[in-house]
């Protein structure tokens, strides 16, 4: 499992619906807004990046120093961000792939607003699970 | 694209990439161009650039070409050598802190918009002392070794006219011990171009002396190379320069003013034509004799096929030379060297073809070499030859991209090099529009070098994301606050905050919480540190209420927040401050019109309940009007639109607050905003009005419709000191994530309109938070209905004030919050009058007469339980208050006179009033109780005529004494019933004493049983335990009594419960209150049953009291349990009747006639009808049965004396019978008879009602047994007065001695005998004659 990575999922409103620190490093105070940061400017890349391929998994887009940036950018223009230190692409892109699965079933909650936060423990935990599992 | 020259990029080249002068002067001449200000090389640097020189330049090529700018760069000898790094680092320091005074003037202004960074960003004004720092680095990496490109090509020695000895200190000028260490390391050539320069000071003296020197420096050095320079020509030294050419070229402007002053036009023209000679007469000619030299020199030893081979192949053996971090040496005179210098020196004059050929060959040789900082060095050049050359965008990337990282491996060596080469290959990538590249560049070489230098590139990176198409607005902000976090590293505060400022552009209004907070933290604290503290309290503010960030962040933001409000010295004012957060929509307004409330649960009620309780009391108020007209009139407008309060009353506003932090936060001092003005409403709704206007027409400018609004409320608080109202204050404190209602309260004191404008508060004691309340989504509110009193559609936070009224405030004292069921509590309602008029017609009206009821003034004489017990002379004279059932409760009207004075009179100022009530809790369980009272003004002059005051309390009912009771008919007595009653105690831990048990009833008297008085002689019922208890009851036909209502009085009786010699006194259960809870009572165990023969029980107990609450008066309990009759209501009664017990001796007689007596008793309670009844057939059927069953006894042989008892008892009825047969007789039907009853059959009797007739009855006994008489039965006639006759039969349980006899089957036979005893026709008429009765009844 990569020591550093942070999940983030950010609606097509470019608002971010769900976070988690799935790194297995200890917590850093100050880590939270830089990560916040650097994926928020990844942003910028995967707008670019996001049309010029028709495969989900657009693979490392953004680096800042030695944290990666991978992102999966689903068909409703949702982008799954993962920010990370380990270099196991195939690993990251099963990730990516459950997780949608996992997305895609909280979508089909008809009490589940489309680009509101996700809030279900349930998903929190399976999200969690796939980090250690694939990461 | 454009011409690579004429770029940016290129200007600086040739600025840059130029050739060196060394100058070398002597003191004097220092000291006369110190004159001007200046030295002498700052002197000469205006005119060292040429803009429009024309010279024309032949380099290898045959082809001549024009060269039309040039420039030389001037420096000392001292100056020649790699600058100190600490040295530059101040240097650059200073250009930064310069520019950070020229660009952040603006600090207090608004953060700029991103358009306006966009349209600013194009015009390219955006910092424009980025290009100053930027060639202050690429200074910093100048005079390096490893490449030719600062070597000086030329050599100015300067020397004073005023100097001894000229031309000797020409010579000494040049003396090789002060060189710079270029020229003795031997890496450039001694044998350099040397000018000789005579500097004239023309305030010195006459030219004279200077042309002597001259010529005589002529002579010695060679005509070509001497010149003469006259300065200072100016005569007062007051020349005004409109545009001084220094200026732009000195750091420090602020000296600028009197530069050059004493030289005057034909000092600066002679001073121009110097420099434009050396240039275009020495220099150039220099270079070009130069490179036509080394380029033969190189073609000879490395051009062609032949060269290259050799060269390989030599260079191979050198492959195990020692490496060191800048490559080998290289002597000036080897070939790589003079390549190096060939190819600087055609870049400087700009044949790039000839360079860039020249750098290839050099780079591979380097290369294998493993001269790692020369080749960095060679690719560098080859990058920016091939940029000149318009070449492909590929081959630069590749040449800049090998520089670079080669110079990253070098490390430390090589970092002002990566920087200088990261600076050029941005400016190659601008000059293309890569902007996109260039800032990823500008962040590669951030990560070298000191702080401050990496956040100005990083902030020109961040620029560039800015330029870049589409404009990528996330990585700006981003870099931007890279930057600005390295500028407050390196301790430019200003700049950081700059940086942030324009941040906070980009991350505005997005959801990324932790970055606004960062972003907005670090700005809020940075500007405190500069002072400017309210807009460093504005950023804070929008982290404080942070809920999402850790404890310890939240803690340190708040730390830092109120640090800053300290610090800004006077009181912060916040407008709709989030700390803690208010729930606009949860307000609610209480306030007292005409309804008042007495207690706080009272005001949660729901409205509907009050109406419904009050409705038969309050006038209704229609009734008050006369016509429609009147009612038009009368009612004044404001009433109507606006509720109404009372002056000197409070109104009180409940809000919710929640702290969204997790760590607790005090607030202090919160009140409400008010406004109280006496004028009419027309100008208040004016006010209000235009500031609608106000805030319509300013919506788009939030922050100033928040400070015009916080500025009205401001004004209305200020107004508020002195003022005619009164406001509370409240202190509270909010723990972590806590949310709780607070309540503040208004008083107004004199009449007018009253408006709640909104809320302040103080946190922590430093920040003053204002929050109005929004009227708009109050509205909502009301349209919910969930607002109190929401028939009106108008702000509920506007008041028409009334001038003060009488208000009556009420308690009740000694009412427990927990009491067990069945308790009886004498409780007393206390009223009070604080006003000073009299209040009259006072009403009270219960909601549940079961549990709470008014009393009368009596019952406060005596002590509590005392005052229930019975008393001799009980006379029901005590006055009864007016007591009227209403539909919800029970309407209670307190009497105008009270002793010698009127009601009204007592109820007022200090005085209290007093009158008992009585509780009892029957049921167990929540109870809530609702009380109003009403009453009326006696001066009523104002729009309220009367006043509602509405109390509640709540009431905790445990379990205790749980009772049953049955009754049963007593089997011996005619008109006399058993009653069973059965006590369980359900508390959990208390123990009760039973005191009393009555039974209710006009003619019913009950007794113990045994008939001795007493029963129990323990009377403790320990919790959970139960206990059964007999009585008999008895039914007294006293005429009397009959036809009197069962209402009010009560008759009955009671027995005592307890030890025998217990001398309590018993409570008298026909008085009130008693009397009353036990008619309630009634009421809600059951339709009361019109007739007399339903009977009520009363169980009296006490709690036993513990030794600790000994003072405490008894706790008394009655519970009720009503309704109860026997079996059934039979027309007649019947009973077997034996008058001795009889004994028989089989010894000695054979058989023996028992005699018994049949009763049959009409009960029927009507005197009119006379029955006749015919006890026909009495033991006619049963006597066979009965022998058929002695019979079978008989023939079993059972000895007599076994017994079964079968004892049924159904649902408080006897229904079994009691049969005692001996065991095991069951089966066989032939057996001789061993007994048989007979008695007389069809007789007629006559009985009336009330009566009974007795009948003999024989039985016969032949062997010793024991005979049950289990069917006897009747059948009667009934004879009315219209001579209807209906015939019925009834069933009689007679009881005389017992036979045993098999139980189960007898008992099916029994039933099956008893069918066939019914006459077939009649079988129904049982069951109807209830029905039947009653019709008989009617029809009488």
């Amino acid at each position: 499992m990569a020591s550093t990575a942070c999940f983030i999922i950010v609606s097509k409103n470019d608002i971010p619906i769900y976070e988690a620190e799935v790194g297995s490093a200890a917590k850093k105070e100050d880590a939270a807004h830089q990560h916040q940061f650097i994926l928020h400017a990844a942003l910028d890349i995967v707008q670019d990046l996001a049309w010029t391929t028709s495969a989900m998994f657009l693979k490392a887009v953004d680096r800042f120093n030695d944290l990666v940036v991978s992102v999966y950018v689903t068909a409703g223009h949702t982008r799954l961000m993962l920010l990370h230190d380990s270099h196991n692409e195939d690993g990251i892109k099963s990730f990516f792939q459950e997780v949608h699965e996992l997305y895609v079933k909280i979508l089909l909650n008809p009490l589940y607003l489309p680009g509101s936060r996700i809030t279900s423990s349930h998903f929190d935990t399976k999200v969690r699970a796939l980090a250690r599992k694939y990461l | 694209m454009a011409d690579p020259s004429a770029s940016y990029l290129g200007n600086t080249l040739i600025e840059e990439i130029s050739p060196v002068v060394m100058v070398l002067r002597t003191p004097l001449v220092e000291d006369s161009c110190r004159k001007n200000g200046l030295s002498f090389v700052d002197a000469l640097r205006p005119f060292s650039l040429f803009n429009d020189i024309d010279v024309p330049v032949r380099t290898a090529s045959d082809q001549p070409y024009r060269l039309h700018k040039f420039k030389l760069r001037l420096h000392y000898a001292s100056e020649i050598r790699q600058p100190d790094l600490e040295v530059s680092k101040e240097h650059l320091k200073k250009v930064v802190t310069q520019a950070s005074d020229v660009d952040t003037s603006d600090l207090r202004s608004d953060p700029p918009q991103i358009d306006s960074l966009l349209k600013a960003a194009e015009s390219e004004s955006l910092s424009s002392w980025f290009q100053i720092f930027n060639k202050e680095l690429i200074h910093i990496a100048s005079f390096s070794e490893h490449e030719a490109l600062d070597h000086p090509v030329a050599c100015l020695l300067v020397v004073s006219s005023k100097d001894e000895k000229p031309i000797n200190k020409f010579v000494e000028l040049f003396d090789t011990n002060q060189l710079p260490s270029l020229l003795n390391d031997s890496v450039m050539d001694p044998k350099i171009l040397k000018h000789y320069l005579l500097l004239h000071d023309n305030q010195d003296g006459t030219l004279e002396k200077a042309s002597n020197i001259l010529a005589e420096m002529r002579s010695t050095f060679g005509s070509n190379e001497c010149r003469l320079l006259t300065i200072n020509s100016a005569e007062d030294g007051s020349t005004d320069w409109q545009d001084n050419p220094w200026i732009p070229h000195k750091i420090d402007a602020s000296i600028s003013q009197h530069l050059g002053c004493l030289l005057n036009m034909d000092d600066i023209n002679e001073m121009k034509n110097f420099m434009q000679d050396l240039a275009s007469k020495q220099i150039i000619p220099h270079m070009e004799q130069k490179i036509r030299v080394l380029n033969q020199q190189v073609s000879a030893t490395r051009k062609g096929f032949r060269n290259q081979i050799k060269n390989l192949w030599w260079r191979k053996g050198k492959d195990d030379a020692p490496e060191t971090s800048s490559g080998q040496m290289y002597a000036f005179n080897s070939i790589e060297s003079q390549m190096r210098v060939l190819g600087d020196y055609a870049f400087m004059l700009r044949d790039y073809e000839l360079a860039l050929s020249n750098y290839r060959l050099l780079s591979t040789d380097y290369k294998l070499d493993k001269a790692w900082k020369r080749y960095a060095g060679v690719q560098e050049m080859m990058g920016l030859a091939f940029f000149m050359l318009d070449q492909s965008k590929k081959d630069v990337e590749y040449c800049m991209e090998n520089a670079l990282s080669t110079y990253l491996k070098l490390g430390s060596s090589g970092q002002q090099n990566v920087t200088r080469c990261g600076l050029w290959w941005t400016e190659i990538l601008k000059a293309r529009d890569q902007y996109k590249e260039a800032a990823g560049v500008y962040f590669r070489i951030s990560n070298e070098g000191p702080s401050l230098q990496a956040a100005v590139m990083l902030e020109q990176a961040s620029y560039c994301y800015l330029l870049s198409n589409p404009p990528m607005l996330r990585k700006y902000g981003f870099h931007l606050v890279l930057a600005g976090n390295r500028y407050y590293i390196s301790e430019q505060r200003k700049h950081a905050i700059r940086a942030y400022r324009s941040a906070i552009s980009v991350y505005k209004g997005n959801a990324w919480s932790f970055i606004n907070d960062h972003v907005h933290y670090h700005i809020g604290k940075w500007y405190s540190f500069i002072e400017i503290f309210d807009v460093a309290l504005q950023h804070l503010l929008e982290v404080v209420a942070c809920t999402h960030q850790s404890v310890a962040t939240q803690e340190l933001f708040l730390r830092d927040f109120l640090q800053t409000v300290q610090k800004l010295g006077k009181a912060f004012e916040v407008f709709r401050m989030q700390l803690p957060v208010i729930n606009i929509p949860s307000l609610k307004v209480l306030f007292e019109d005409q309804r008042t409330y007495g207690s706080v649960g009272a005001v949660n009620i729901k409205e509907s309940l009050w109406k419904c309780l009050e409705e038969d009391m309050i006038p209704l108020l229609p009734a008050a009007r006369t016509n429609w007209l009147e009612s038009q009139s009368k009612l004044p407008k404001k009433s109507k639109d606006s509720n109404i309060c009372v002056a000197g009353e409070q109104i009180r506003v409940e809000i919710e607050f929640r702290n969204p932090l997790k760590i607790p936060i005090s607030v202090s001092g919160a009140s409400l905003i008010c406004q109280l003005s006496a004028e009419p409403e027309s100008v208040e709704s004016e006010v209000v009005n235009q500031a609608d206007n106000n805030v319509d027409g300013n919506s788009s400018a939030t922050v100033f419709q928040n400070d015009s609004e916080l500025i009205k409320l401001k004004r209305n608080w200020e107004q508020n000191a002195g003022s005619s109202f009164v406001l509370s204050e409240v202190d509270f404190s909010l723990g972590g994530s806590e949310t709780t209602v607070i309540q503040f309260a208004v008083t107004p004191k004199v009449e007018g309109i009253l408006n709640i404008v909104g809320v302040r508060w103080k946190l922590s004691d430093s920040v003053i938070g204002y929050h109005s309340f929004d009227s708009t989504l109050l509205k909502k509110k009301t349209v919910k209905g969930r607002r109190r009193g929401g028939q009106n559609a108008q702000s509920p936070l506007k008041f028409t004030v009334i001038k003060s009224l009488p208000k009556l405030e009420c308690c009740i004292h000694h009412l427990p919050s927990k009491a067990y069921a069945g308790e009886l509590h004498r409780l007393v309602l206390e009223l009070k009058n604080r006003s000073k008029f009299p209040v009259k017609n006072m009403r009270m009206k219960i909601s549940d007469p079961r549990f709470l009821n008014a009393g009368s003034l009596d019952d406060m004489k005596i002590e509590f339980p005392i005052c229930l017990e019975k008393q001799i002379n009980s006379q029901d004279s005590i006055m009864q208050p007016n007591v009227v059932q209403g539909s919800n409760g029970l309407l209670f009207s307190f009497p105008e006179i009270l002793g010698d004075q009127l009601l009204g009179d007592c109820v007022i100022g200090e005085t209290t009033f007093t009158w008992p009530l009585w509780l009892h809790t029957s049921t167990t369980g929540r109870i809530s109780l609702y009380m109003s009272i009403y009453y009326e003004m006696e001066n009523s002059s104002n729009d309220i005529r009367y006043r509602t005051l509405r109390t509640q309390y709540d009431l905790e009912v445990l379990p205790s004494l749980d009772m049953s009771v049955q009754v049963a008919p007593c089997p011996s007595r005619l008109q006399e019933f058993l009653v069973r009653m059965d006590v369980t105690n359900r508390s959990s831990s208390e123990s009760f004493l039973l005191h009393q048990f009555s039974s209710v009833g006009y003619d019913w008297e009950i007794s113990s049983l045994p008939p001795d008085g007493t029963t129990h002689p323990f009377q403790m019922l320990t919790a959970g335990q139960a206990l059964s208890c007999f009585f008999k009851l008895k039914k007294c036909n006293n005429l009397e009594t009959e036809g009197m209502p069962s209402s009010t009085t009560l008759r009955g009786s009671d027995v005592r419960l307890g030890p025998r010699d217990s001398d309590k006194a018993l409570f008298d259960i026909s008085r009130a209150p008693l009397a009353n809870f036990h008619s309630y009572e009634r009421l809600d165990q059951g339709k009361s049953i019109q007739g007399s023969s339903s009977v009520d029980f009363i169980l009296i107990s006490q709690q036993k009291q513990n030794a600790s609450a000994a003072s405490d008066p008894p706790r008394l309990f009655s519970h009720h349990s009503c309704h109860h009759r026997q079996e059934s209501e039979a027309t007649i009664c019947k009973i077997v009747r034996r008058d001795r017990a009889v004994v028989i001796d089989f010894v000695d007689v054979s058989y023996d006639l028992i005699v018994m007596k049949f009763v049959s008793c009409n009960i029927i309670n009507h005197n009119k009808s006379i029955r006749t009844t015919e006890p026909a057939s009495i033991l006619d059927n049963l006597t066979k049965k009965v022998k058929q069953i002695i019979e079978k006894g008989v023939h079993h042989g059972v000895a007599p004396g076994d017994l079964i008892v079968i004892h049924g008892i159904e649902s408080g009825v006897f229904v079994g019978v009691e049969i005692c047969f001996p065991l095991g007789v069951a089966s066989s039907p032939r057996s001789s008879l061993s007994g048989i009853a007979e008695a007389s059959t069809n007789i007629h009797i006559s009985i009336y009602s009330k009566s009974s007739n007795p009948q003999p009855l024989q039985l016969h006994v032949y062997s010793p047994t024991t005979t049950y008489f289990s069917n006897l039965s009747n059948s009667y006639k009934m004879a009315l007065a219209e001579q209807r006759v209906l015939l019925a039969r009834e069933q009689t349980d007679g009881k005389g001695g017992c036979s045993g006899l098999d139980t189960s089957k007898d008992t099916n036979c029994l039933n099956n005998l008893r069918k066939q005893t019914w006459n077939p026709h009649i079988t129904s008429s049982r069951s109807n004659f209830p029905r039947i009765h009653k019709q008989e009844n009617s029809t009488t």
